[in-house]
Protein backbone atom coordinates (compact mmCIF):
# COMPACT_ATOMS: atom_id res chain seq x y z
CA UNK A 1 0.00 0.00 0.00
CA UNK A 2 1.55 2.98 -1.30
CA UNK A 3 1.50 6.31 1.28
CA UNK A 4 1.45 9.79 0.66
CA UNK A 5 4.76 11.45 0.51
CA UNK A 6 5.64 14.00 2.66
CA UNK A 7 6.58 16.68 0.05
CA UNK A 8 2.98 16.16 -1.36
CA UNK A 9 1.51 17.65 1.84
CA UNK A 10 4.65 20.70 1.82
CA UNK A 11 3.95 21.76 -1.31
CA UNK A 12 0.54 21.67 -1.93
CA UNK A 13 -1.73 21.15 0.74
CA UNK A 14 -3.91 23.90 2.86
CA UNK A 15 -2.32 24.74 5.98
CA UNK A 16 -5.59 23.13 8.28
CA UNK A 17 -5.42 20.30 5.70
CA UNK A 18 -2.91 18.36 7.35
CA UNK A 19 -4.74 15.36 9.79
CA UNK A 20 -6.64 12.89 7.99
CA UNK A 21 -4.30 10.93 5.38
CA UNK A 22 -6.58 9.98 3.11
CA UNK A 23 -5.97 12.99 1.00
CA UNK A 24 -6.16 17.39 1.29
CA UNK A 25 -6.61 20.11 0.07
CA UNK A 26 -5.07 22.54 -1.98
CA UNK A 27 -5.42 25.77 -3.80
CA UNK A 28 -4.01 26.23 -7.78
CA UNK A 29 -4.88 29.07 -9.73
CA UNK A 30 -7.69 30.33 -6.96
CA UNK A 31 -9.90 27.40 -6.96
CA UNK A 32 -10.15 24.49 -4.33
CA UNK A 33 -8.99 21.06 -5.20
CA UNK A 34 -9.34 17.83 -3.07
CA UNK A 35 -6.52 15.20 -3.44
CA UNK A 36 -7.72 11.71 -2.89
CA UNK A 37 -5.18 9.31 -1.95
CA UNK A 38 -5.50 5.33 -3.25
CA UNK A 39 -5.93 4.26 0.19
CA UNK A 40 -9.30 6.13 0.72
CA UNK A 41 -10.19 4.00 -2.80
CA UNK A 42 -13.07 1.99 -0.92
CA UNK A 43 -14.36 4.38 0.45
CA UNK A 44 -14.70 7.37 -2.08
CA UNK A 45 -15.88 4.35 -4.45
CA UNK A 46 -18.98 3.32 -2.26
CA UNK A 47 -19.65 6.89 -1.18
CA UNK A 48 -19.98 7.71 -5.20
CA UNK A 49 -21.54 3.74 -5.88
CA UNK A 50 -24.19 3.16 -2.87
CA UNK A 51 -25.92 6.41 -3.89
CA UNK A 52 -25.20 7.98 -0.37
CA UNK A 53 -23.55 10.65 -2.35
CA UNK A 54 -26.12 11.60 -4.84
CA UNK A 55 -28.54 11.74 -2.03
CA UNK A 56 -27.00 14.02 0.05
CA UNK A 57 -25.85 16.09 -2.86
CA UNK A 58 -29.31 15.88 -3.82
CA UNK A 59 -30.47 17.35 -0.40
CA UNK A 60 -28.11 20.00 -0.34
CA UNK A 61 -26.49 18.31 2.72
CA UNK A 62 -22.77 17.83 1.03
CA UNK A 63 -21.02 20.06 -1.42
CA UNK A 64 -21.00 18.42 -5.24
CA UNK A 65 -17.49 17.89 -6.84
CA UNK A 66 -16.60 17.24 -10.74
CA UNK A 67 -13.25 15.03 -10.74
CA UNK A 68 -10.36 16.50 -12.87
CA UNK A 69 -9.62 13.84 -15.67
CA UNK A 70 -7.01 15.64 -17.33
CA UNK A 71 -4.08 14.49 -14.98
CA UNK A 72 -1.48 15.86 -16.79
CA UNK A 73 -2.68 19.33 -14.73
CA UNK A 74 -1.21 18.33 -11.77
CA UNK A 75 2.20 16.33 -10.54
CA UNK A 76 0.19 13.24 -8.36
CA UNK A 77 1.51 9.92 -10.21
CA UNK A 78 -1.79 8.28 -8.61
CA UNK A 79 -5.01 8.79 -6.95
CA UNK A 80 -7.91 11.33 -7.99
CA UNK A 81 -8.09 15.15 -7.69
CA UNK A 82 -11.57 16.22 -7.00
CA UNK A 83 -12.56 20.25 -7.91
CA UNK A 84 -15.86 20.69 -5.15
CA UNK A 85 -18.16 22.98 -5.53
CA UNK A 86 -16.33 26.78 -4.72
CA UNK A 87 -17.59 28.47 -1.38
CA UNK A 88 -17.25 32.34 -1.66
CA UNK A 89 -16.53 32.76 1.65
CA UNK A 90 -15.09 30.24 4.41
CA UNK A 91 -16.41 31.74 8.10
CA UNK A 92 -15.48 29.69 11.04
CA UNK A 93 -17.46 27.70 14.39
CA UNK A 94 -16.40 30.76 16.28
CA UNK A 95 -18.48 33.09 14.26
CA UNK A 96 -21.87 31.21 14.45
CA UNK A 97 -24.41 32.22 16.55
CA UNK A 98 -26.20 29.61 18.35
CA UNK A 99 -28.93 28.33 15.73
CA UNK A 100 -25.84 28.38 13.16
CA UNK A 101 -24.44 25.67 15.82
CA UNK A 102 -27.13 23.74 16.30
CA UNK A 103 -28.46 23.53 12.58
CA UNK A 104 -24.77 22.29 11.96
CA UNK A 105 -24.78 19.94 14.43
CA UNK A 106 -27.89 18.40 13.12
CA UNK A 107 -26.66 18.59 9.79
CA UNK A 108 -23.83 16.21 11.17
CA UNK A 109 -26.09 14.07 12.68
CA UNK A 110 -28.36 13.55 9.94
CA UNK A 111 -25.70 12.71 7.48
CA UNK A 112 -23.99 10.22 10.31
CA UNK A 113 -27.54 8.69 10.18
CA UNK A 114 -27.95 8.94 5.97
CA UNK A 115 -24.30 7.23 6.19
CA UNK A 116 -25.46 4.43 8.22
CA UNK A 117 -28.32 3.41 6.01
CA UNK A 118 -25.47 2.81 3.20
CA UNK A 119 -22.91 1.17 5.62
CA UNK A 120 -20.87 4.12 5.88
CA UNK A 121 -20.05 6.13 8.98
CA UNK A 122 -19.15 9.41 9.57
CA UNK A 123 -15.14 9.01 10.90
CA UNK A 124 -14.71 12.39 12.22
CA UNK A 125 -17.88 15.12 13.46
CA UNK A 126 -15.83 18.62 13.81
CA UNK A 127 -17.61 21.68 12.69
CA UNK A 128 -14.73 22.80 10.66
CA UNK A 129 -16.44 20.03 8.28
CA UNK A 130 -19.31 22.65 7.63
CA UNK A 131 -19.80 25.50 5.86
CA UNK A 132 -22.35 28.02 5.29
CA UNK A 133 -23.47 28.44 1.94
CA UNK A 134 -26.56 29.88 0.01
CA UNK A 135 -27.80 30.46 3.79
CA UNK A 136 -27.91 27.02 4.71
CA UNK A 137 -25.40 24.66 6.68
CA UNK A 138 -23.73 22.46 3.97
CA UNK A 139 -21.02 19.59 4.40
CA UNK A 140 -17.75 20.14 3.03
CA UNK A 141 -15.28 17.38 3.90
CA UNK A 142 -16.27 14.30 0.87
CA UNK A 143 -13.25 12.41 2.93
CA UNK A 144 -14.90 12.24 6.16
CA UNK A 145 -16.93 9.14 5.38
CA UNK A 146 -15.93 5.16 5.80
CA UNK A 147 -16.97 1.87 5.52
CA UNK A 148 -19.01 1.06 8.51
CA UNK A 149 -17.69 -1.91 10.56
CA UNK A 150 -20.06 -4.25 12.13
CA UNK A 151 -20.17 -4.03 15.61
CA UNK A 152 -17.89 -1.16 16.13
CA UNK A 153 -19.17 2.31 18.01
CA UNK A 154 -18.53 5.43 16.70
CA UNK A 155 -15.13 6.77 16.83
CA UNK A 156 -16.18 10.16 16.35
CA UNK A 157 -18.72 10.10 18.97
CA UNK A 158 -16.22 12.15 21.58
CA UNK A 159 -15.05 14.39 19.17
CA UNK A 160 -19.00 15.26 18.17
CA UNK A 161 -19.54 15.65 22.13
CA UNK A 162 -16.92 18.25 22.79
CA UNK A 163 -16.96 19.98 19.13
CA UNK A 164 -20.64 20.38 19.18
CA UNK A 165 -22.50 19.46 22.37
CA UNK A 166 -19.96 21.18 24.32
CA UNK A 167 -20.02 24.69 23.02
CA UNK A 168 -24.11 24.14 22.42
CA UNK A 169 -24.45 23.43 26.09
CA UNK A 170 -22.40 26.35 26.98
CA UNK A 171 -24.90 28.66 24.80
CA UNK A 172 -27.38 26.80 26.65
CA UNK A 173 -26.71 27.30 30.21
CA UNK A 174 -23.92 29.63 30.08
CA UNK A 175 -24.34 32.77 27.67
CA UNK A 176 -25.28 32.71 23.90
CA UNK A 177 -21.80 34.48 23.38
CA UNK A 178 -19.42 31.38 24.25
CA UNK A 179 -18.98 30.17 21.26
CA UNK A 180 -16.22 31.83 20.57
CA UNK A 181 -15.01 29.83 23.24
CA UNK A 182 -14.25 27.33 20.73
CA UNK A 183 -11.17 30.15 19.07
CA UNK A 184 -8.98 28.96 22.45
CA UNK A 185 -10.49 25.19 21.70
CA UNK A 186 -11.03 24.46 17.78
CA UNK A 187 -10.34 20.87 18.36
CA UNK A 188 -13.05 20.68 20.89
CA UNK A 189 -13.65 22.15 24.42
CA UNK A 190 -12.30 19.47 26.71
CA UNK A 191 -14.83 17.46 28.95
CA UNK A 192 -12.75 18.21 32.18
CA UNK A 193 -13.16 21.98 31.40
CA UNK A 194 -16.47 21.95 29.95
CA UNK A 195 -17.87 20.23 33.30
CA UNK A 196 -16.46 22.87 35.68
CA UNK A 197 -17.80 25.56 33.40
CA UNK A 198 -21.71 24.20 33.10
CA UNK A 199 -23.79 24.35 35.80
CA UNK A 200 -24.40 22.03 38.59
CA UNK A 201 -28.23 21.62 37.81
CA UNK A 202 -27.27 20.83 34.03
CA UNK A 203 -26.84 17.04 36.00
CA UNK A 204 -30.22 16.92 36.34
CA UNK A 205 -30.88 16.34 32.52
CA UNK A 206 -30.66 12.86 31.75
CA UNK A 207 -28.75 13.69 28.35
CA UNK A 208 -26.24 16.32 29.52
CA UNK A 209 -25.79 13.67 32.44
CA UNK A 210 -24.91 10.90 29.99
CA UNK A 211 -23.14 12.68 26.96
CA UNK A 212 -21.18 15.26 29.17
CA UNK A 213 -20.88 14.38 33.23
CA UNK A 214 -20.17 10.44 32.53
CA UNK A 215 -18.02 10.94 29.54
CA UNK A 216 -15.80 13.39 31.50
CA UNK A 217 -15.86 10.56 34.34
CA UNK A 218 -15.03 8.14 31.88
CA UNK A 219 -12.05 10.24 30.39
CA UNK A 220 -8.37 8.93 30.91
CA UNK A 221 -10.00 6.58 33.82
CA UNK A 222 -11.38 3.32 31.60
CA UNK A 223 -8.82 1.58 29.11
CA UNK A 224 -10.29 0.29 26.12
CA UNK A 225 -10.02 -3.66 25.98
CA UNK A 226 -9.37 -5.08 22.99
CA UNK A 227 -12.56 -6.50 21.18
CA UNK A 228 -15.05 -5.35 23.53
CA UNK A 229 -15.92 -3.12 21.01
CA UNK A 230 -17.31 -5.65 18.75
CA UNK A 231 -20.60 -5.59 20.23
CA UNK A 232 -22.06 -2.68 19.09
CA UNK A 233 -24.94 -3.23 17.17
CA UNK A 234 -26.18 -1.34 14.27
CA UNK A 235 -29.51 -0.79 15.77
CA UNK A 236 -27.67 0.67 18.77
CA UNK A 237 -25.59 3.25 17.18
CA UNK A 238 -28.78 4.48 15.55
CA UNK A 239 -30.27 5.10 18.42
CA UNK A 240 -27.04 6.64 19.75
CA UNK A 241 -27.34 8.91 16.70
CA UNK A 242 -30.95 9.83 16.93
CA UNK A 243 -30.76 9.99 20.96
CA UNK A 244 -28.21 12.95 20.03
CA UNK A 245 -30.50 14.22 17.40
CA UNK A 246 -33.51 14.74 19.98
CA UNK A 247 -31.21 16.19 22.49
CA UNK A 248 -29.47 18.82 19.96
CA UNK A 249 -32.88 19.41 18.74
CA UNK A 250 -34.56 20.62 22.32
CA UNK A 251 -31.44 22.70 22.55
CA UNK A 252 -32.33 26.63 23.08
CA UNK A 253 -29.69 29.58 23.55
CA UNK A 254 -30.00 31.01 26.74
CA UNK A 255 -32.29 34.34 27.07
CA UNK A 256 -30.20 36.96 28.40
CA UNK A 257 -30.98 40.47 26.78
CA UNK A 258 -27.82 41.96 25.03
CA UNK A 259 -26.72 45.52 24.65
CA UNK A 260 -28.05 45.86 20.81
CA UNK A 261 -31.38 43.79 21.54
CA UNK A 262 -34.00 46.17 20.31
CA UNK A 263 -31.59 48.99 18.92
CA UNK A 264 -34.03 50.39 16.30
CA UNK A 265 -37.22 49.40 18.52
CA UNK A 266 -36.42 51.57 21.64
CA UNK A 267 -33.95 54.00 19.89
CA UNK A 268 -34.28 57.57 20.75
CA UNK A 269 -33.37 58.34 17.26
CA UNK A 270 -37.22 57.02 16.04
CA UNK A 271 -38.74 55.91 12.55
CA UNK A 272 -37.29 59.49 10.69
CA UNK A 273 -34.12 58.66 11.34
CA UNK A 274 -34.26 54.96 10.33
CA UNK A 275 -36.56 55.98 6.93
CA UNK A 276 -34.61 58.78 6.12
CA UNK A 277 -30.66 56.93 6.06
CA UNK A 278 -32.79 54.20 4.83
CA UNK A 279 -33.76 56.41 1.26
CA UNK A 280 -29.71 57.74 1.43
CA UNK A 281 -28.67 54.21 1.41
CA UNK A 282 -30.35 53.06 -1.35
CA UNK A 283 -29.91 56.45 -3.45
CA UNK A 284 -25.62 56.09 -2.56
CA UNK A 285 -26.37 51.70 -3.65
CA UNK A 286 -28.35 52.97 -7.18
CA UNK A 287 -25.14 55.19 -8.42
CA UNK A 288 -22.06 51.72 -7.74
CA UNK A 289 -21.24 48.84 -9.60
CA UNK A 290 -20.92 45.76 -7.22
CA UNK A 291 -21.94 42.11 -6.16
CA UNK A 292 -21.05 41.33 -2.89
CA UNK A 293 -21.11 43.60 0.48
CA UNK A 294 -20.13 43.44 3.79
CA UNK A 295 -22.31 45.36 6.62
CA UNK A 296 -19.62 45.99 9.35
CA UNK A 297 -21.97 46.01 12.81
CA UNK A 298 -25.61 44.81 11.18
CA UNK A 299 -27.55 44.96 13.95
CA UNK A 300 -30.95 43.31 13.52
CA UNK A 301 -29.81 43.03 9.32
CA UNK A 302 -32.05 46.23 8.56
CA UNK A 303 -29.55 47.40 5.86
CA UNK A 304 -28.36 44.38 4.91
CA UNK A 305 -31.81 43.33 3.93
CA UNK A 306 -31.79 46.08 1.05
CA UNK A 307 -29.71 44.10 -1.23
CA UNK A 308 -31.56 42.19 -3.53
CA UNK A 309 -30.80 38.30 -3.84
CA UNK A 310 -27.85 38.63 -6.24
CA UNK A 311 -25.76 40.66 -4.38
CA UNK A 312 -24.09 38.68 -1.72
CA UNK A 313 -23.89 40.03 2.35
CA UNK A 314 -21.62 39.16 5.00
CA UNK A 315 -23.31 40.61 8.09
CA UNK A 316 -21.32 40.78 10.86
CA UNK A 317 -22.30 42.04 14.50
CA UNK A 318 -20.48 41.49 18.10
CA UNK A 319 -23.93 40.60 19.83
CA UNK A 320 -24.69 36.95 19.16
CA UNK A 321 -28.66 37.44 20.05
CA UNK A 322 -28.42 39.89 16.91
CA UNK A 323 -27.02 37.54 14.56
CA UNK A 324 -28.69 34.38 16.11
CA UNK A 325 -32.31 36.56 15.31
CA UNK A 326 -31.15 37.43 11.58
CA UNK A 327 -29.87 34.37 10.73
CA UNK A 328 -33.65 32.72 11.72
CA UNK A 329 -35.03 35.33 10.01
CA UNK A 330 -33.64 35.01 6.60
CA UNK A 331 -33.85 30.98 7.54
CA UNK A 332 -37.60 31.37 7.74
CA UNK A 333 -37.47 34.07 4.80
CA UNK A 334 -35.52 31.48 2.19
CA UNK A 335 -33.35 34.17 2.19
CA UNK A 336 -29.83 32.78 0.90
CA UNK A 337 -27.65 35.50 -0.34
CA UNK A 338 -27.01 36.87 2.90
CA UNK A 339 -24.36 35.30 5.62
CA UNK A 340 -24.67 36.91 9.00
CA UNK A 341 -21.61 36.10 11.45
CA UNK A 342 -20.74 36.97 15.47
CA UNK A 343 -17.49 39.34 15.08
CA UNK A 344 -16.29 41.47 17.34
CA UNK A 345 -14.40 44.79 15.15
CA UNK A 346 -12.30 45.54 18.68
CA UNK A 347 -10.95 41.76 18.47
CA UNK A 348 -11.67 39.96 15.33
CA UNK A 349 -11.14 36.52 14.82
CA UNK A 350 -7.47 35.84 15.02
CA UNK A 351 -5.15 33.10 13.12
CA UNK A 352 -5.52 29.99 14.72
CA UNK A 353 -4.33 26.58 14.92
CA UNK A 354 -0.11 25.39 13.69
CA UNK A 355 1.76 27.75 13.28
CA UNK A 356 -1.40 30.48 13.30
CA UNK A 357 -1.88 29.30 9.32
CA UNK A 358 -4.84 26.63 10.02
CA UNK A 359 -7.70 29.16 10.37
CA UNK A 360 -7.24 32.50 8.64
CA UNK A 361 -8.36 35.58 10.63
CA UNK A 362 -11.69 37.38 9.44
CA UNK A 363 -9.50 40.53 8.42
CA UNK A 364 -8.05 38.42 6.06
CA UNK A 365 -11.00 36.62 4.83
CA UNK A 366 -13.22 39.65 4.76
CA UNK A 367 -13.16 41.77 1.58
CA UNK A 368 -16.17 43.55 -0.95
CA UNK A 369 -17.11 45.16 -3.50
CA UNK A 370 -18.63 47.88 -0.96
CA UNK A 371 -18.02 47.55 2.94
CA UNK A 372 -21.15 49.43 5.21
CA UNK A 373 -20.10 50.89 8.72
CA UNK A 374 -23.23 52.39 9.30
CA UNK A 375 -23.48 53.87 13.13
CA UNK A 376 -20.68 52.11 14.35
CA UNK A 377 -17.57 55.17 14.04
CA UNK A 378 -18.29 56.45 17.55
CA UNK A 379 -18.74 52.66 18.76
CA UNK A 380 -14.58 52.38 17.52
CA UNK A 381 -13.62 56.05 18.14
CA UNK A 382 -15.60 56.38 21.58
CA UNK A 383 -16.55 53.61 23.21
CA UNK A 384 -12.80 51.77 22.23
CA UNK A 385 -10.85 54.86 21.84
CA UNK A 386 -9.92 53.86 18.41
CA UNK A 387 -8.00 56.29 16.20
CA UNK A 388 -9.56 57.98 12.99
CA UNK A 389 -6.73 56.98 10.92
CA UNK A 390 -6.49 53.28 12.18
CA UNK A 391 -10.64 53.10 11.26
CA UNK A 392 -9.88 54.31 7.65
CA UNK A 393 -6.36 52.25 7.36
CA UNK A 394 -8.52 49.31 8.41
CA UNK A 395 -11.73 49.56 6.22
CA UNK A 396 -9.48 50.42 3.28
CA UNK A 397 -8.25 47.04 2.02
CA UNK A 398 -11.86 45.57 2.79
CA UNK A 399 -13.81 47.15 -0.08
CA UNK A 400 -13.74 49.54 -3.16
CA UNK A 401 -16.70 51.44 -1.75
CA UNK A 402 -17.24 52.40 1.86
CA UNK A 403 -20.80 53.85 3.06
CA UNK A 404 -20.06 55.09 6.56
CA UNK A 405 -21.93 56.97 9.23
CA UNK A 406 -20.43 60.20 11.29
CA UNK A 407 -21.98 60.41 14.60
CA UNK A 408 -21.42 63.78 16.52
CA UNK A 409 -20.62 64.70 19.82
CA UNK A 410 -23.93 66.50 20.06
CA UNK A 411 -25.57 63.09 19.44
CA UNK A 412 -27.49 61.20 21.81
CA UNK A 413 -26.22 58.16 21.41
CA UNK A 414 -22.70 59.70 21.79
CA UNK A 415 -23.64 61.41 24.48
CA UNK A 416 -24.57 58.43 26.51
CA UNK A 417 -20.93 57.09 25.53
CA UNK A 418 -19.46 59.86 27.56
CA UNK A 419 -21.70 60.36 30.55
CA UNK A 420 -19.53 58.00 32.88
CA UNK A 421 -15.96 58.97 31.47
CA UNK A 422 -14.05 61.98 30.57
CA UNK A 423 -13.89 63.30 27.33
CA UNK A 424 -10.47 62.71 25.79
CA UNK A 425 -11.85 62.64 22.29
CA UNK A 426 -10.38 66.86 21.48
CA UNK A 427 -10.21 65.15 17.56
CA UNK A 428 -13.35 64.20 17.03
CA UNK A 429 -15.63 65.95 15.08
CA UNK A 430 -16.49 66.10 11.42
CA UNK A 431 -14.20 68.12 9.76
CA UNK A 432 -11.02 65.73 12.02
CA UNK A 433 -13.32 62.83 10.17
CA UNK A 434 -12.95 64.00 6.52
CA UNK A 435 -9.63 65.44 6.93
CA UNK A 436 -8.47 61.44 7.92
CA UNK A 437 -10.25 59.82 5.25
CA UNK A 438 -9.28 61.70 2.57
CA UNK A 439 -5.78 60.08 3.01
CA UNK A 440 -7.99 56.56 2.46
CA UNK A 441 -11.13 57.70 -0.20
CA UNK A 442 -12.90 59.90 -2.10
CA UNK A 443 -15.84 61.18 -0.84
CA UNK A 444 -18.49 60.83 -3.63
CA UNK A 445 -21.43 61.49 -1.81
CA UNK A 446 -22.44 63.16 1.58
CA UNK A 447 -25.75 63.91 3.39
CA UNK A 448 -27.58 64.81 6.66
CA UNK A 449 -29.74 61.80 8.29
CA UNK A 450 -33.10 62.99 8.21
CA UNK A 451 -33.48 65.62 11.41
CA UNK A 452 -30.43 64.32 12.76
CA UNK A 453 -26.68 65.70 13.05
CA UNK A 454 -25.66 62.51 11.84
CA UNK A 455 -23.94 62.70 8.13
CA UNK A 456 -23.85 59.92 5.56
CA UNK A 457 -21.01 59.19 3.13
CA UNK A 458 -20.24 57.19 0.36
CA UNK A 459 -16.73 57.06 -0.13
CA UNK A 460 -14.36 55.54 -2.96
CA UNK A 461 -10.90 54.00 -2.56
CA UNK A 462 -7.66 55.94 -3.46
CA UNK A 463 -6.74 53.33 -5.86
CA UNK B 1 -8.03 -2.49 9.33
CA UNK B 2 -6.92 0.67 7.67
CA UNK B 3 -3.83 3.01 8.60
CA UNK B 4 -5.75 5.46 8.53
CA UNK B 5 -8.70 4.60 10.48
CA UNK B 6 -8.18 6.20 13.51
CA UNK B 7 -6.73 9.47 12.72
CA UNK B 8 -8.66 10.87 15.38
CA UNK B 9 -8.83 9.55 19.13
CA UNK B 10 -11.52 8.25 19.93
CA UNK B 11 -11.06 8.87 23.61
CA UNK B 12 -10.51 6.32 26.07
CA UNK B 13 -13.86 4.91 27.85
CA UNK B 14 -16.18 6.42 25.09
CA UNK B 15 -16.82 3.09 23.66
CA UNK B 16 -17.77 1.52 26.73
CA UNK B 17 -19.57 4.87 27.46
CA UNK B 18 -21.42 4.39 24.09
CA UNK B 19 -22.41 1.26 24.94
CA UNK B 20 -24.12 2.39 28.17
CA UNK B 21 -25.96 5.09 26.39
CA UNK B 22 -27.30 3.07 23.58
CA UNK B 23 -28.54 0.95 26.51
CA UNK B 24 -30.23 3.64 27.94
CA UNK B 25 -31.81 5.20 24.69
CA UNK B 26 -32.69 2.28 24.22
CA UNK B 27 -34.79 1.71 27.07
CA UNK B 28 -36.13 5.06 27.42
CA UNK B 29 -37.28 4.98 23.77
CA UNK B 30 -38.96 1.66 24.24
CA UNK B 31 -41.04 3.17 27.86
CA UNK B 32 -41.55 6.20 25.47
CA UNK B 33 -42.94 4.05 22.45
CA UNK B 34 -44.95 1.90 25.09
CA UNK B 35 -46.26 4.80 26.85
CA UNK B 36 -47.25 6.64 23.31
CA UNK B 37 -49.16 3.40 22.74
CA UNK B 38 -50.94 3.00 25.42
CA UNK B 39 -52.22 6.79 25.53
CA UNK B 40 -52.71 6.13 21.71
CA UNK B 41 -55.15 3.55 22.24
CA UNK B 42 -57.31 5.15 24.84
CA UNK B 43 -57.12 8.18 22.87
CA UNK B 44 -58.31 6.41 20.09
CA UNK B 45 -61.00 4.94 21.87
CA UNK B 46 -62.73 8.61 22.54
CA UNK B 47 -63.16 9.28 19.00
CA UNK B 48 -64.66 6.51 17.65
CA UNK B 49 -67.73 6.96 20.22
CA UNK B 50 -68.02 10.59 19.06
CA UNK B 51 -68.18 9.06 15.33
CA UNK B 52 -70.57 6.13 16.37
CA UNK B 53 -72.57 8.74 18.15
CA UNK B 54 -72.73 11.31 14.96
CA UNK B 55 -74.01 8.64 12.57
CA UNK B 56 -76.80 7.72 15.02
CA UNK B 57 -77.93 11.26 15.61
Amino acid sequence: MSSIKQSDFNMQSHPASYRDTSGFVFQQGGKVYRYIHPVYEIHYSRLMESGLYDELVKKGKLISHSEITERDKFSFADGRVLLPEQIPFISYPYEWSFDMWKDAALLTLQIAMASLQKDMILKDATPFNIQFFKGKPIFIDTLSFENYEQGKPWVAYRQFSECFLAPLLLMHYCHPDTGKLFTAYPNGIPMDVLVNLLPKRSRWNMNTFLHIHLQAKFAGKQKQRPGKENNFSKQKFEILLKGLESFVQKLSSKKIKTTWDDYYTDTILGDDYLASKTALVKSFISEIEFSNVIDLGANDGHFSLLFAGDKQVIATDSDPNCINNFYLKNKQDGSSNILPLVNDLTTPSPAIGWNNTERGSITERLKADLVLALALVHHLAIANNVPFPFIAEWLQPIGQYLIIEFVPKSDEKVKLLLQNRKDIFNDYNLEHFKTVFAANYQIVKEATVGHTNRVLFLMKRNS
Amino acid sequence: MYFFLLYIDPGSGSYLLQMIIAAVLGASFFFKNFWFSFKAFFASKKPKKEDENDTVD
